[in-house]
């Protein structure tokens, strides 16, 4: 570090898709079917596919291709594509900056360069939550790892993690290594869920948990972990309803390791970056139906912008996002004017787009604040009802579509959605 | 007897089915409950006589670019033979390349299913 | 084989390493024993990182001196040693009638103790350096500043061994004995043995326990544990300088604050509390309880999602809870015992004392045995202060295209490079745990907490290395961060 400089070059490319998991990759195809010629897809490890390549359980691709697929096989049907469109990718590559006018900073073995954008779609995925941001008290002993580090871990380092388990979070990624762990040899002693109810699938909990006998005790947290070494062992309790521990109900289990599944957080770092106007509630972007954010050019689809459970809601949101970029590209604008704001009523957590269009068909995604069996989700425009599905099961983990014709919305003034 | 309750995943109802069990050496279903519909009675059934499941896991390959290949079975096993599946999977290493789909333990215990693998692992020199 | 040297200084702290790095200026054969894997894992590693400008100490004690001192050493020192150092200066405020005569009462201090700049500034004046701090009356002290206290331990201690001097990392004294004819020998629990002319006690919170060793008993140590928060750099740029309360009467320490960092966090803390247990460095939920509700009081645009680790330091006091306050340093030359110098009770100010407290060490070092300068004696540690994340684009460009390694991000969060991550871990001290790569390269320090980067470090070592699972150790031989292998390697997985 001596002070040399050199010249930093400047490219120009149409559409620029950043991240190439399930997203990227879906939204790339999108765009390059839609007539964009120029699609360069940035991906920041050595090979293509994101988080799927680690996940080597089957159950994706049931809508998409009526397969109950792992992971990786998932993400080759889209890598055989985008190989097959002869889309351009970067691997090996990160974008470091974005700006409001859509030029990057990137970076990569060999070349340091900016890229000016004609539309930019947003495919960051999500980072897991950790022990410092839910602030476990105790020591920081080796053998606490969040669930997808240790997935990580197991399934493309060859690397296996600890002997005898805890897992703090119910969600799916902790229930999948909780039997992942299980099958290698590991003792998983339990699952530890604060909330009343587990946030992963039924499934998941029969065939994760019930099939190997691993108990799961909801209303339960960790309140210290032992260890200044590596792990001793860790202490939990029950929580009451405002979901702080309970003293005298704690008790100290010995384990050598502890799984973390305690959420996904949107990677939105580039997109804050960017100036993009932020949803509180997703942590994600604010879109309209053509996912595209406040900023315009910049898109966003995926895990980065609202975290999803099955990936092929992700592949579809994301071939959208990627129709619009291109078409942005080539018409200059694909953001109709009079955006009608959607906004989450009663039991509803978070609708997107945030706004629609009213000119276009479209999907509403939306997640309920609890659980419930046998209600209806309805979309209002004022008082008057403009929308309305029936499900039997509806849960906050799982995301509930419902498709809105073009004649239902258009002419709209504002939409709200509540579960009744 | 007794009582069993599941969440049936046939469909995205999810239907709470109650089934009732005669314990013996084989438990044997005698009633099902709660279901909407008879997929949801033939999966309960079959969870409880003889539940099926398929299995992921990994083998160590030789010459890749990845030490591991992942693989599953390509059909469902049952519930039982889990252990004695994954104790020949642990014997089982490959060598690059590596395709998705190759079957790399045909028959595990048994089983009316394939090990296949699920990457595709290049070879290195 | 015994091991013999004329100064042997047991201790890597940052006291420690600041005493090796002078005397390597001098022909003298020194080596530094310390019990962890790598230098400054006890308390330099683990306080606010903040330089003090001496008005808080009485005028003539040691840690008046020695802060006023070591505060003016380390702009010289932070350039050649490539610490990065910001001179962000602090403002002390007053809240009320009792607190501003305080504050007069510190300004007098400080002057007599040789503070340079001090001035009493009013709320529009503060208002100007740290928009809207409240308080009627503030000190603005310019000299106080904020640098990475483990980034200077582990700077003093490579130029220290570039100079000569050797680092026996991972050795834990168990025994010191004199010499009949003079001198020491002392023996590590793994059974290794040094001698040397002289020993230096810069053992921190085990300095009493190295004393009893030496058969000196007037030393206690009470360890007072201070947890903090690590805020998200999203806070960056928000405290303009220090802001301190006035100090209250027979406080164990300075209060509950926020510092920034040199690196773009914010912290809070430190709490105090006492204990029995020198290595306790486990957080509470009531204090974070507390740190929180103090961090919001100070900086209301703080969200829960700012929050990304928390950690404990621990103050090696001479003082019980009863008696409290503050006494102070013990930087002595026993005359009961030859040849021992002895540093007892050095918290604060002592990471600002620190080069101070090396030349008074050298000192009293030089009565026992001559110290003749050595000509070879090179000051200036290769390398930069800053991480390549903080280059101009036209210089990053220039090192990419020179090595490829610094275009691979290995640390998202923090934007660090496969080249920063490979010095780290080649360390001239030869540390080998995950934390010597924190430390050094800042890898893991982020919001996602080595989520992202730890597996990918761990490639890289294992890859460049050879490391197989079980050579991969958090911190210490205690620490292993795997068990094993999912499955035998078969070998020929090259990337």
């Amino acid at each position: 570090m001596n002070g040399t400089k050199a010249e930093v070059p400047t490219v120009r490319r149409d559409v620029v898709v950043i991240g190439g998991g399930p997203a990227g990759l879906a939204a790339a195809v999108a765009a390059k079917e839609a007539g964009c010629a120029d699609v360069l897809l940035i991906e920041r490890d050595r090979i293509l596919g994101g988080i799927l390549n680690q996940c080597i359980h089957d159950g994706f691709g049931l809508h998409t291709f009526k397969e109950a697929l792992s992971g990786p096989e998932y993400a080759a049907r889209f890598i055989d594509r985008f190989r097959e469109l002869g889309i351009a990718a970067m691997e090996e590559t990160i974008v470091l900056s974005l700006s409001a006018d859509r030029v990057l900073e990137v970076s990569t073995r060999g070349t340091y360069q900016r890229i000016e954008a004609g539309a930019v779609i947003l495919a960051m995925g999500c980072r897991e939550r950790t022990r410092g941001a839910i602030s476990i008290p105790g020591h920081r002993p080796s053998g606490v790892y969040t669930a997808g580090a240790a997935q990580n871990f197991m399934n493309l380092e060859n690397i296996m993690v600890g002997k005898t388990v805890c897992i703090l979070g119910s969600g799916d990624i902790g229930l999948i290594m909780a039997r992942r762990m299980t099958l290698e040899g590991a003792k998983v002693e339990a699952v530890f869920e604060i909330l009343p109810y587990s946030s992963g699938l039924p499934r998941n909990i029969q065939q994760c948990l019930n099939d190997y006998g691993i108990p799961l005790h909801l209303n339960t947290t960790v309140t210290d972990i032992v260890g200044k070494g590596r792990l001793e062992g860790i202490r939990v309790a029950q929580v009451g309803e405002d979901r702080l521990p309970i003293p005298e109900t704690e008790r100290y289990i010995p384990c050598d390791t502890l799984l973390l599944s305690v959420g996904l957080i949107p990677e939105n770092e580039l997109t804050r970056d960017a100036g993009v106007g932020m949803d509180p509630v997703t942590g994600g972007a604010v879109v309209d139906d053509s996912f595209m954010t406040s900023v315009p050019g910049i898109f966003a689809c995926g895990n980065v912008l609202h975290v999803h459970d099955l990936v092929d809601w992700v592949s579809v949101e994301a071939a959208e996002a990627g129709k619009f970029a291109a078409c942005f590209v080539r018409e200059g604008s694909c953001a109709l004017p009079s955006p009608i704001p959607v906004r989450p009523g009663s039991g509803v957590r978070y609708t997107l787009p945030q706004s629609v269009s009213g000119e276009r068909d479209l999907t509403l995604s939306l997640r309920v604040s609890a659980p419930w069996r046998d209600r209806c989700v309805v979309v209002r425009d004022g008082g008057r009802e403009i929308a309305r599905k029936r499900e039997m099961r509806l849960h906050p983990a799982e995301m509930i579509r419902i498709d809105l014709k073009k004649e239902t919305v258009s002419g709209c003034s504002s939409l709200e959605v509540t579960v009744e | 007897m007794s009582t069993r309750e599941f969440t049936c995943v046939v469909c995205p109802n999810g239907c709470s089915i109650v089934v009732d069990v005669d314990d013996d050496e084989t438990p044997v279903v005698t009633r099902v409950q709660g279901n909407v519909c008879k997929r949801g009675e033939s999966w309960a059934r079959q969870e409880v006589e003889n539940p099926m499941r398929t299995i992921a896991s990994s083998v160590p390959v030789r010459w890749g670019d990845f030490p591991l290949a992942s693989i599953r079975t390509s059909r469902p096993i049952p519930l039982s033979k889990i252990r004695e599946v994954m104790e020949e999977i642990r014997k089982v290493s490959v060598e690059a390349p590596v395709e998705i789909g190759d079957v790399v333990l045909p028959s595990p215990a048994g089983c009316d299913t394939e090990v296949i693998a699920t990457r595709k692992v290049r070879k290195v020199r | 084989m015994v091991q013999e040297y004329d100064v042997l200084v047991i201790g890597g702290g940052v006291v420690g390493c600041a005493i090796a790095r002078e005397l390597s200026k001098f022909r003298v054969r020194a080596a530094v024993v310390e019990k962890e894997m790598d230098v400054g894992l006890g308390t330099s590693c683990r306080n606010s990182g903040v330089l003090h400008a001496g008005f808080n100490y009485a005028p003539g004690t040691l840690r008046a001196v020695l802060d006023v001192k070591g505060n003016s050493m380390m702009d010289d020192l932070c350039r050649d040693l490539k610490v990065k150092i910001k001179r962000i200066g602090k403002l002390t405020v007053a809240l009320d009638d009792e607190d501003e005569a305080t504050l007069h009462r510190l300004k007098e201090q400080g002057e007599a103790n040789g503070v340079p700049g001090l001035e009493l500034i009013g709320r529009e004046d503060m208002q100007r350096i740290q928009p809207g701090v409240e308080g009627t009356l503030a000190l603005h002290s310019p000299t106080s500043s904020i640098i990475s206290p483990y980034g200077l331990t582990i700077g003093l201690a490579e130029n220290a061994l570039a100079n000569g001097v050797n680092f026996h990392l991972g050795r834990r004294v168990a025994s010191v004995s004199s010499l009949a004819g003079g001198g020491w020998s002392v023996e590590t629990g793994s059974g290794e043995a040094f001698t040397a002319k002289v020993l230096v006690n810069a053992a921190g919170l085990f300095s009493a326990e190295v004393c009893r060793m030496a058969g000196i008993t007037d030393y206690v140590i009470y360890p007072c544990r201070g947890e903090y928060y690590v805020l998200d750099r999203r806070l960056d740029g928000t405290l303009k300088a220090l802001i301190y309360p006035a100090p209250k009467k027979n406080a164990p320490g300075l209060g509950i604050h926020l510092t920034p960092t040199v690196d773009g966090n914010i912290i809070i803390g430190p709490s105090a509390e006492y204990l029995n247990d020198p290595e306790d460095h486990g957080c509470t939920s009531d204090v974070m309880k507390e740190l929180r509700r103090e961090g919001r009081e100070l900086l209301p645009e703080i969200r829960m999602t700012d929050y990304i680790r928390n950690f404990a330091g621990i103050r090696p006091k001479q003082t019980p809870p009863e008696v409290g306050g503050n006494k102070d340093f013990v930087i002595e030359d026993r005359k009961d015992v030859q040849g021992f110098i002895n540093l007892v009770g050095i918290e604060s100010p002592g990471l600002t004392s620190a080069p101070a407290i090396a030349e008074m060490v050298r000192e009293m070092v030089e009565k026992h045995i001559p110290l003749v300068p050595d000509p070879s004696f090179n000051p200036v540690r290769p390398g930069s202060p800053l991480f390549f994340s903080e280059l101009p684009a036209e210089e990053k460009a220039a090192l990419i295209a020179d090595n490829p390694n610094y275009g691979e991000i290995i640390c998202r969060c923090e934007k660090i490079t496969k080249q920063e991550i490979l010095d780290a871990i080649r360390n001239p001290l030869g540390a080998r745990a995950l934390v010597s790569i924190k430390y050094r390269a800042r890898a893991s320090m982020g919001r996602c907490q080595g989520g992202f980067c730890v597996p990918r470090i761990t490639r890289i070592l294992r890859d460049e290395f050879g490391w197989k699972p079980e050579d991969f150790l958090k911190r210490s031989a205690g620490s292993p961060l795997f068990v094993g292998n999912v499955r035998p390697e078969k070998g020929g997985a090259a990337r």
